[in-house]
């Protein structure tokens, strides 16, 4: 098609929509609406993940390791602070379980080594343990950020780790851990404090790190990682359908407009048709008419949304005192583009199903109009 | 185009543009308007054809313009076989011919240079053909001062004028003209028929529906006389 041509048909739709303005405003008004309704469903959402982030960011993971500590009063290990006064044979039974916690990767000419290395005065040998050291300890923590979901790998000591305890016992259990610490020494192990990047891969990332050799134990909080989850699976589903829903009927309300327009244009489509005008020739000004529907709509629901957002955000602001929430700035360009799509969409599909409609119907040309 | 739809016997000059072999049309009611018409129309003819309501007079322009289709038979147009003919192809086969109709069918919204142009848009002609064609078709039918009236500023024999110039513009080969002095005054009917027997001089073959048997008599042209679906008569001297 001639430049000229399409010109001519877009001038066409230009003036279609003039003449048909009122059905043109009603049209706008509803997809302004459903364009509006959409940009909330996602400003929402936005809001709301940013929201789960910062809970992500919170939700932390604390891997405790095989240090000394965890030789001395560890559950597992089958030492307790009660042990220290065991006679020497149920040590030696003692050891022996350490031993089969230990590192499996070690050879057994290592184990014979190890077994014949000196108890100390807790009879707790080098080879009961796997984290010797602060050095070691840190090592294993530069082993775990390495997997594949692990944002953030900090190296907690045992004193850290006791302190953080404390502060979040209650008045009087607190106590108990001081008492601890006081007669037998700190009972924590050194631990990493892990922060992954997406939670819906929890369980997995969980698995990972339990395969180290060095980690004893690991303290998550499970059910805030699925409520996470939960949250965020909701906000997607109920997104999509709101989206396909308001996109139906945006597209519903644009293929009605054209229909009125096409019945008021039906002298000239029969004309066209009568002197060989193609189909596609004669969806063009339809089609244009649909889009400069779709267009303006876009640019009002980018207006309305703009105030509204911001009135809403400025009230949230001052009465919760918190600036966590989503910059419309941020969001501008991409509501402006879903608008756009979504009037594109609705103005050429509506208009191309509507008209190809009438134009399958042959046998107008010589029939009164 | 594609070339299977050409038939290249009927270009060739003295080789009918119109052609029907036992060709029938039955509407989905039942009705059957057309039963086993055979007829040719040779380039450069004036054929009237007349008959009473009914007669299948509208079935026969349909299927000329593919508006319709044959149910049986074979329809040859302008180079063109209709019962081959996939839809797709209809347009250009639609702009080998020109258009009258009876109610004019002129945009009240445009003027009469716009309501002539538009049947050159639309088969993508643009700027200065659009111009110097629609001048001439304007000129051509005497309306070449009116060319910024508006249709309700003119009568009814100026407005069918438009009309005819519309279906001029394109320069087709064949015009078909569904009764258009069907609402025109009896002096406008004569200037009308005479205008497309000009037209016809120039080697434009036309084909023309009428009831006005004062035109088919005093305008000696072939008449083709249908009734009830067939050809009951067919004169190429115009006596009947």
């Amino acid at each position: 098609m001639k430049l000229g041509s399409f010109k001519y048909l877009a001038g066409e739709g230009v003036k279609s929509a003039w003449v048909n303005r009122l059905m043109t405003l009603a049209s706008i008004g509803v997809l302004v609406a459903c364009m509006v309704i959409i940009g909330l469903a996602i400003l929402v959402s936005e809001n709301v993940n940013k929201a789960i982030g910062n809970l992500e960011q919170q939700n932390v993971v604390m891997a405790y390791m095989k240090d000394y500590n965890w030789a001395l009063y560890g559950e597992d290990s089958g030492n307790s602070a009660s042990s220290q006064t065991a006679d020497s044979d149920s040590s030696q039974q003692e050891t022996a379980s350490v031993e089969e916690n230990v590192a499996s990767d070690e050879t057994a000419s290592d184990e014979t080594a190890e077994s014949t290395e000196e108890a100390d005065e807790n009879g707790i040998r080098p080879g009961d343990y796997v984290i010797h050291n602060e050095q070691e300890a840190r090592a294993l923590c530069d082993e775990i950020a390495k997997l594949p979901n692990v944002a953030e790998v900090t190296y907690v000591s045992s004193e850290e780790g006791l302190e953080s305890v404390k502060e979040s016992m209650l008045e009087g259990q607190e106590e108990y851990f001081t008492f601890l610490d006081e007669e037998y020494g700190n009972p924590m192990s050194c631990a990493a404090k892990i922060r992954m990047e997406d939670m819906s891969l929890f369980d997995e990332t969980i698995k990972e790190i339990e395969k180290f050799d060095g980690i004893d134990a690991i303290q998550s909080q499970d059910d805030l990682a699925e409520t996470i989850n939960a949250i965020k699976n909701g906000i997607g589903v109920a997104g999509v359908w709101i989206i396909a829903i308001l996109m139906i009927i945006s597209l519903v309300i644009v293929s009605n407009t054209i229909r009125v327009t096409m019945y008021n244009r039906k002298l000239d489509i029969s004309i066209m048709k009568a002197v060989g005008a193609t189909d596609a020739f004669v969806r063009i000004p339809f089609v244009v008419e649909g889009v400069i529907i779709g267009l303006i709509s876009a640019v009002i629901a980018e207006g309305i949304l703009y105030f509204c957002y911001r009135v809403a955000t400025e009230t949230i602001i001052s009465t919760l005192q918190t600036t966590d929430v989503v910059r419309y700035s941020e969001m501008a360009l991409l509501l402006f583009l879903v608008f756009v799509g979504i009037g594109i969409f609705a103005g050429v599909l509506g208009s191309v199903i509507m008209i190809s409609k009438y134009l399958r119907r042959e046998g107008s040309e010589f029939a009164a109009i | 185009m594609e070339q299977q739809f050409i038939d290249s016997e009927i270009l060739k000059p003295q080789t009918p543009i119109i052609e029907f072999r036992g060709v029938s049309k039955t509407y989905p009611g039942g009705t059957h308007a057309l039963e086993d018409v055979n007829i040719k129309i040779n380039k450069g003819e004036f054929v009237f054809v007349v008959g009473s309501s009914g007669a299948g007079k509208s079935t026969f322009m349909k299927l000329i313009m593919r508006e319709e289709k044959a149910n049986t038979g074979i329809i040859r147009v302008n180079g063109f076989n209709l019962t081959e003919m996939k839809r797709k192809y209809v347009p250009m086969l639609r702009r080998t011919m020109g258009i009258v109709f009876q109610d004019f069918r002129l945009i009240p919204t445009m003027n009469v240079f716009q309501n002539v142009a538009f049947a050159m848009y639309v088969v993508g002609a643009t700027g200065r053909d659009v111009r110097r064609e629609v001048s001439k078709a304007l000129s051509k039918v005497g309306l070449g001062n009116k060319a910024r009236s508006m249709p309700n500023q003119l009568s009814g024999g100026e407005q069918q004028r438009v009309g005819l110039a519309r279906a001029l513009v394109n320069s087709p080969d064949l015009i078909i003209a569904d009764e258009p002095t069907g609402n025109v005054d009896p002096n406008m009917s004569y200037e009308i028929v005479n205008m497309l027997t000009e037209i016809n001089k120039q080697g434009t073959t036309v084909l023309m529906v009428t009831h006005d048997h004062n035109l088919v008599r005093d305008f000696h042209h072939r008449v083709i006389m249908l009734d009830g679906g067939k050809i009951v008569a067919d004169n190429a001297g115009g006596d009947l």
